[in-house]
């Protein structure tokens, strides 16, 4: 598994290749950071025009900046606190317990990453206003429970590749198929557990669409409200673009730093984990 | 009790989280919006529904602006998904060669497809504004003539740069099947004179076909439903209207349910889309196994 490919040492034309590529993919998130911190009213340009970190100070309080930042944590608390293990629970029985018709009911996990989202969720609109769900964050809860088909896949993937030694061997001790995968798996994943939280956290912090469509301003989270409430200057309509980008600078951050400490995990997590059947 | 019924038990009740949540939020209203695309329900009505029939889906058929956008979106994901999925691999092949700083640079790769889509459009619209943006500024230096990047001649080869930019989210995957390929085939290829350029092309491309593939299949179902980035990138709203070439399917079937309130008809759009992405699936799917590469010694 763990075989490296043929040792090459890195070339010339491979480090230029690299360091173009960083310089493309970096080069939007330079110009923000260089419009966030220029002058009110003037244009976007390669150097900031002037020094101005008032910027980040006026992004967070010229609107409710705290409050809907409030409401992203309590959106990204609720699926890393149920569907990360509900997700894992159902990975493994999928990999480690076979009955039948289990493969039918994996396939239909499959097949509900093909479905559009908004398939299932103009109708669950309808429904939530129905039963006075709207505006609230229980539809959170629900999805959270009902986990996710593409981290169930991976979990699976991971408990699959794990020794059958192992499981027979809690079994000689009298362990339960609950209390093999809770004592036994569970710690053994921590690679693919960091994965899918990760990618749970980065999913629901930049998620502002589900919340637009399901929730009030007053709950908004800061991507939805970024994307909705502008920054204007008092009485008028003119949006100032550098409080503006300052603000989705403060949106990005925590994401960008959590994929910084955790791409380790990521990587080893999904290549460990292996994406063929 | 017998080990066979234990074990039943113990899968039934540990899937229960996932398949209780599927039946009432997944498949229920699934079934309850397919059920409202054949009905007149327009927001108020819900107590007096009507039912007519194919009405909705054959004005899918009729509605110049559901075509069009139609049309647009398939020409969207033509482009987009082959360019992704080819520069997701080439990265994720620079990125398995052993260099310095590695880490450092799969970082970089893959930091604009976990960039919110909010901040990415708005550092988008710098570049492309079309006073003083990044891209005329450049074009002006050079001596050619700028051009409207978000007008109606340029929108949607702008939408597909900002697209592809985030074209990195695929090196992970790619990553994890090239560090799948045995060594040793390698050094046996080697052996036998193959020069590093035909090892990528009989070697490389062979093995990784099965996660080209799986790439493929995400990029279209990812691509037909391509929603936020047009309403963005033209607009200041979520509900505002995209410039027309950039008016691509979903965001038409987002408009008609956020914007009119015309829920029947929205659906009927959503299940057609839901239909394209299990046709062109079923396409890629047959195509399969004319140019995927399965390994004989499957389990």
């Amino acid at each position: 598994m763990n075989t490296s490919n043929p040792t090459q040492k890195g070339s010339f034309p491979l480090y230029a290749a690299l360091i173009l590529f960083s310089i493309v993919f970096m080069f939007p998130l330079y110009l923000a950071l260089a419009n966030a911190f220029s002058n009110w009213n003037t244009s976007p340009g390669l150097v900031p025009s002037g020094f101005k970190p008032e910027n980040f100070k006026y992004a967070t309080t010229m609107i409710d900046f705290w409050h809907f930042g409030k409401n992203t944590v309590i959106l990204c608390l609720i699926p890393l606190c149920t569907s990360t293990l509900t997700s894992g629970l159902v990975g493994y029985a999928f990999a480690r317990i076979s009955v039948p018709g289990r493969n039918v009911l994996f396939m239909i996990v499959l097949s509900t990453m093909m479905l559009p989202g908004m398939v299932t969720q103009i109708p669950q609109y309808i429904l939530f206003h129905k039963y006075g769900l709207l505006d609230t964050f229980w539809p959170w809860v629900f999805w959270g429970i009902g986990g996710n088909a593409f981290f169930i896949f991976l979990y699976r993937q991971f408990f699959a590749g794990i020794p059958k030694e192992l499981e027979d061997a809690a079994k000689i001790d009298g362990c339960s198929i609950f209390r093999t995968y809770w004592n036994i798996f569970l710690p053994m994943s921590a690679p693919v557990i960091a994965t899918v939280s990760i990618m749970t956290f980065t999913g629901a912090w930049n998620d502002f669409m589900g919340p637009f469509m399901f929730l009030k301003q007053d709950h908004y989270p800061l991507a939805t409200a970024l994307s909705t409430i502008s920054y204007t200057a008092e009485g008028t309509k003119l949006i100032i673009q550098p409080v503006a980008t300052a603000a989705a600078i403060l949106l990005m951050i925590p994401v960008l730093l959590t994929f910084f400490f955790g791409q380790r995990y990521i990587v080893e997590g999904i290549v460990t984990t292996g994406v063929k059947g | 009790m017998k080990e066979k019924t234990k074990r039943t038990i113990a899968f039934y009740s540990m899937i229960s989280p996932w398949f209780v949540v599927f039946i009432l939020f997944g498949l229920f209203p699934m079934l309850y919006g397919l059920y409202l695309s054949f009905t007149n329900y327009y927001g108020f009505n819900i107590k007096h529904l009507k039912w007519t029939g194919f009405h909705n889906y054959h004005k899918v058929f009729t509605d110049s602006d559901a075509m069009y956008s139609l049309g647009r979106t398939l020409y969207v994901t033509a482009i987009n998904v082959p360019l992704s999925v080819l520069i997701g691999l080439g990265l994720a092949m620079l990125l398995n060669k052993q260099v310095k700083g590695v880490g450092v640079y799969r970082t970089l790769f893959y930091l604009p497809s976990i960039v919110p889509p909010l901040a990415s459009v708005i550092m988008w619209k710098f570049i492309f504004s079309s006073n003083n943006g990044i891209f005329n500024g450049i074009l002006d230096r050079l001596g050619l003539p700028t051009v409207n990047w978000l007008g109606y001649d340029y929108a949607t080869p702008s939408l597909l740069i900002m697209l592809l930019w985030g074209a990195g989210g695929g090196i992970i995957i790619n990553l994890a099947g090239l560090k799948g390929i045995p060594r040793d085939l390698y050094e046996a290829a080697s052996i036998d004179g193959a020069t590093p350029f035909k090892r990528t092309i009989y070697l490389t491309m062979p093995l990784m076909t099965p996660v080209i593939f799986f790439n493929v299949i995400n990029g279209i179902i990812g691509s037909l439903q391509i929603l936020m980035q047009p309403i963005l990138l033209n607009g200041t709203e979520l509900l505002s209207r995209p410039i027309q070439p950039n008016y691509l399917y979903a965001v038409h079937a987002f408009q008609q349910v956020f914007a009119f309130q015309r829920f029947a008809y929205g659906m009927a759009l959503l299940w057609i889309l839901f239909l394209a992405i299990l046709i062109l699936s079923i396409i890629v799917f047959t195509t399969s196994k004319y140019w995927v590469h399965y390994e004989t010694d499957q389990e």
